[in-house]
């Protein structure tokens, strides 16, 4: 059995508003494995980013989670207090935002953020070792500490992100939640990013899940892969085998639409359709008014997220008879 | 090697980014955003003379406000109209009591104008002087002569007829020229000096109007300041809170707010003041409840827009509790738009107060303050045009400088504003 450190079950999020509850995050599971990248991939407003929230208890009304376990290093986070969750958050886990532009305080030196960070968590640690610490670690991520002085308006945007992965650090945070880390950075700033990840992954032991919308990101980084559709998860495995083999008729779509130099413009797959309206879902399978394969039971059951290849699982019901014969 | 070595003027620039600052912001505004800086650094001027006056009045005041300095209603730079003694230059005789003589002697003849109060003036201040005299051996009683013209008495001092005349000053001004072995000697009217002096002039109860005008700077920016400061203390916080935590708090807050804010301004003080009764702190309680909502609504609404962005949430995901977010993230990324609207809140504070004072509401009468100098001026406007003139245009000028200064510099940290 692998080394789980974070494990989700049932996990409900919903968000009141005037016309009913948005069902956000709907029934997910997912088991983060101790020392892996997980990519986590799906269209925008299909609770990828919700989820990323929810892990660290960070749902603001209107939004709530409605129902479902966290088990983070064998603690129910769901029973928390909320001072006890806010030692958690950047203690624990730590989360790197989509845009670094806006996401670090603009009246605050870098140095400020990160020895606020360490002295809220470690309040005995004095303001000069916690400065000797931010130096360190900056250094360690390819910022000279001299940038430490700086305001983060005079940093460009890979240093910046550079800044929130060490805010993370600081205080040697077991998960990184990573909310889209790389979409306003350009490729090279992109690819070295991701290599920072990595490195960093080795180096401190880190656990990573990456939110993002690019494919091509997870097929970079990431070991496993899940993806989710309309607040559901769709399919988790290997990277290796999802991308090779993909099993739910969305990933294969998914896959299909990214761009590919080799092809023509006629050529790029266009999912047919639009992603389901949150407030009313379809039954059963959200995605069965967009699938190729939809079968008539697609239409009245919700199919459950089942092992169909060893670690590769799906929700759909074309695997059913392959599951049951299998297992 | 070239590579690695950054030009000097890239060298230049990126040392002058690091240092940038307020200074270098407000130099350098005009290169970097063509703002007026010129506007800034008038205003700065004037707001620091202001200050200055207010904080030392009896450096530069030359009466104490409430003395009674002058002749009533003395134009700008004119010389008193004081019955003064003159006198042969070579007698020596230069004040009343020089004339006094031992019991028994012959009594000095002193010549006056007929029809002219100054004999009367003479009189009075003869007799006082008699009495003081009284007992040492010496007395004081001019004979009075009475001459027809003051050419004619001036002719009889040249040539010895009487000891001394008293005349009008502004009358022996006229003629002193065509005598020139007559010097004007003090006034008789009793510490009262007959120098000029009083540059704009003295009001209908002979105080020095530039005097008053400048301790009334004082008053004028202890009202404007105290008042937006008060009002800055409960406003931002009020704000803050409400912004930040929403719901029902921040309905009411904001239900009160707008009512005080929909309330017509001078209206509101003048109520307040009327239950308040008359003193300084008053006013300045009344104007500050005037301009609480005016912080609390510009605060509040930056909250709220603070509030969404994102380096709160990342705040949040680093573990911060809400105080110090609030303290840390929300207040320090708002109090500049506050900054700007305290300068410009000052000048209309001061405007307020003058307003109140002008009415006659708030202030003790007797303080030196523009608005009561303004009240009290305007029944005399038709032949004591400076009463109402220099205050009016003290306030003016303060409220200008402050203004100024609050757009000025609202310009410089918000270039945005700027409308190309």
């Amino acid at each position: 059995m692998e080394d789980i450190l974070y494990s989700v079950r049932d996990l409900n999020v919903r968000y009141a508003t005037r016309s009913g509850d948005v069902h956000a995050v709907d029934d997910v599971s997912l088991d983060i494995r101790r020392g892996e990248i997980l990519g986590l991939v799906g269209e925008s407003g299909c609770g990828k980013s919700t989820f990323g929230k929810a892990i660290m208890r960070m749902i603001r009304t209107p939004g709530r989670i409605d129902s479902g376990e966290l088990w983070f290093d064998g603690a129910d986070l769901m029973t928390y207090s909320g001072r006890q969750m806010q030692s958690v958050r950047g203690g624990e886990i730590g989360m790197v935002f989509q845009d670094p532009m806006t996401s670090l305080n603009p009246v605050q030196r870098v140095s400020e953020h990160l020895t606020e960070t360490i002295r809220t968590h470690e309040p005995k640690v004095s303001e000069l070792a916690a400065t000797a610490r931010a130096e360190e670690l900056v250094e360690k991520l390819g910022i000279r500490r001299e940038r430490l002085d700086d305001y983060p308006h005079q940093l460009s945007g890979g240093m910046r992100q550079r800044v929130m992965i060490s805010l993370a650090l600081a205080l040697r945070a077991k998960l990184v939640i990573a909310d889209e880390p790389t979409t306003s950075l350009d490729v090279i700033v992109e690819a070295k990013f991701l290599d920072l990840l990595r490195e960093l992954r080795d180096e401190f032991d880190l656990t990573i899940l990456m939110i993002t919308h690019n494919i091509g990101v997870v097929a970079e980084v990431a070991d496993r892969v899940a993806v989710m559709y309309a607040g559901r998860m769709a399919e988790i495995g290997d990277v290796y085998g999802v991308f090779a083999e993909p099993k739910h008729p969305y990933t294969v779509g998914l896959l299909n639409s990214v761009p590919n130099i080799d092809l023509d413009a006629h050529d790029l797959y266009k999912m047919e359709g639009a992603p389901p309206n949150l407030l009313s879902p379809p039954s059963g399978c959200p995605f069965h008014p967009r699938c190729p394969k939809a079968m008539d039971i697609c239409a009245v059951e919700i199919p459950v997220l089942h092992e169909v290849v060893p670690g590769q699982a799906t929700a759909c019901w074309l695997y059913d008879e392959v599951g049951v014969a299998g297992g | 090697m070239a590579l690695q070595t950054p030009t000097s003027h890239e060298q230049e620039w990126r040392e002058d980014l690091r240092k940038v600052g307020f200074v270098r912001r407000l130099l350098a505004g005009r290169r970097w955003y063509g703002t007026d800086w010129w506007l800034v650094a008038i205003s700065a001027v004037m707001v620091l003379g202001f200050i200055t006056l207010a904080l030392f009045p009896s450096v530069f005041a030359p009466y104490s406000p409430d003395e009674q300095a002058g002749p009533r209603f003395l134009a700008p730079g004119a010389s008193p109209d004081l019955p003064v003694l003159v006198s042969l230059a070579t007698s020596g005789i230069t004040e009343l009591a020089d004339l006094a003589v031992p019991t028994g002697e012959p009594r000095p003849s002193v010549g006056v104008v007929r029809g002219v109060p100054t004999a009367q003036a003479l009189n009075d201040r003869a007799q006082e002087l008699n009495q003081e005299l009284n007992g040492t051996g010496m007395e004081l009683r001019p004979r009075i002569a009475r001459f027809d013209s003051l050419d004619e008495l001036l002719r009889a001092v040249d040539d010895g007829t009487v000891v001394a005349a008293v005349v009008q000053s502004t009358e022996f001004e006229q003629l002193a020229g065509d005598f020139p072995t007559v010097g004007e000697g003090m006034s008789i009217a009793g510490g009262v000096s007959s120098e000029g002096g009083f540059i704009l002039g003295t009001n209908q109860i002979g105080q020095d109007v530039f005097s008053r005008l400048i301790w009334g700077t004082r008053i004028a920016l202890l009202i404007g300041f105290s008042a937006s400061i008060i009002a800055l203390v409960v406003g931002v916080p009020l704000g803050l809170l409400a912004g930040f935590t929403g719901g029902m708090l921040d309905r009411i807050l904001s239900v009160i707010m707008d009512s005080l804010y929909a309330f017509p301004g001078l209206i509101l003080a003048i109520s307040i003041t009327a239950v308040l009764g008359p003193s300084v702190l008053n006013v300045i309680v009344a104007i500050a409840v005037l301009y609480i909502p005016t912080y609390y609504r510009i605060v509040r609404g930056q909250t709220l827009s603070v509030k969404e962005e994102l380096y709160i949430e990342a705040a949040r995901s680093i573990g911060a509790r809400s105080s110090e977010i609030l303290r840390k993230y929300i207040y320090p990324n708002v109090i500049p738009s506050v900054a700007i609207i305290f300068s410009v809140n000052v000048a209309d504070a001061i405007l307020t107060g003058a307003g109140l004072s002008f009415l006659g509401l708030g202030l003790p009468p007797d303080t030196a303050d523009w608005g009561i100098d303004l009240a009290r001026g305007q029944g005399f406007i038709q032949n004591a045009w400076w009463l109402i003139t220099f205050p009016g245009f003290a306030i003016m000028l303060v409220v200008l400088a402050f203004t100024m200064m609050g757009e000025g510099l609202m310009e410089i940290f918000n270039p945005k504003l700027r409308q190309r």
